[in-house]
């Protein structure tokens, strides 16, 4: 496999949407390369940075406003 | 329960109501993500809630109860984007925030194992609401819904209405993209 055509399967490799054989020659290819190990690292460490960050909340207002709106409804006739 | 069967109408509105409660934090999350805007994702968010509320019983089922809520809010938030095209230029145009042109994202420099003080740092987090503008308001929902939430990409397709292989096909692309413009931020932490 090269380097593009694993660049362009990296992420359905990491999803876990490919046939095993490729997976194989993907996993064969990391081990050997290490500008797309590195590719691949940093990836994961993106994926780690986003799961890291803190979620935004409703603002108290609109979850107010909201609760105020649902309640209503469910209490109308 | 399920809120579009044959349940009484009382347990279909609870199911909804409990719902929208316990989703609100995730559709608000959702809706910032598309508009980058707190005030255009309030309005997002309210919009949704009305149109839910209004179509309860148009609910049938084929999906979960949150997947729905979740498509209403991207669509919302969509709407509102184009509305607001119209009066100016969107958040993503910042031109500073633009992914270099020409080059081959996958090819951008590595990011060379920067240290988790840096990795997941203020500066980075910061470095990273900019470079999400780099990206289309479609590739920075399935980023928050998959990178941030990690729901399934099928689910991720349910809510934005497209096929789950172009789902993989925007969350590759937007991977890419955060990487080649983060790495400009490693690089000048380094430093």
């Amino acid at each position: 496999m090269s380097c593009d055509e694993l660049l362009r399967r990296l992420t359905e490799f990491a999803e876990g949407a490919l046939p095993p054989n490729l997976c194989e020659e993907i996993r064969s290819h990391l081990k050997d390369c290490s500008p797309c190990s590195e590719l691949d690292r940093d990836l994961a460490d993106l994926a780690r940075l986003c799961r890291e960050c803190d979620p935004p909340k409703l603002p108290a207002d609109l979850r107010q406003r909201l609760e105020e709106r649902i309640r209503a409804w469910t209490t109308r006739g | 329960m399920d809120p579009g069967g044959a349940a009484p109408e009382t347990s279909r509105r609870e199911a909804l109501s409990k719902a929208l409660l316990e989703e609100g934090d995730r559709l608000y999350a959702l809706a910032l993500r598309v508009t980058r805007d707190p005030d255009l994702a309030a309005d997002a968010v309210q919009e949704a809630f009305a149109t839910a509320l209004e179509r309860e019983s148009g609910f049938r089922g084929e999906s979960s109860l949150a997947t729905w809520l979740h498509r209403i809010v991207f669509t919302k938030a969509i709407d509102l984007l184009r509305r607001r095209g119209r009066e100016g230029p969107l958040p993503e145009d910042d031109p500073e925030a633009r992914p270099p042109q020409g080059g081959d994202m996958g090819r951008a420099p590595s990011w060379a194992r920067p240290p988790d003080a840096l990795l997941l740092g203020k500066e980075t987090r910061v470095a990273l609401e900019k470079a999400l503008g780099a990206l289309t308001p479609a590739q920075r929902a399935i980023f928050e819904l998959k990178e941030a939430e990690g729901r399934p990409t099928e689910e991720v397709a349910a809510i934005l209405g497209m096929p789950p292989g172009t789902v993989r096909v925007h969350l590759h692309r937007a991977r890419l993209k955060l990487r080649s413009l983060l790495g400009e931020h490693f690089r000048r932490g380094r430093t």
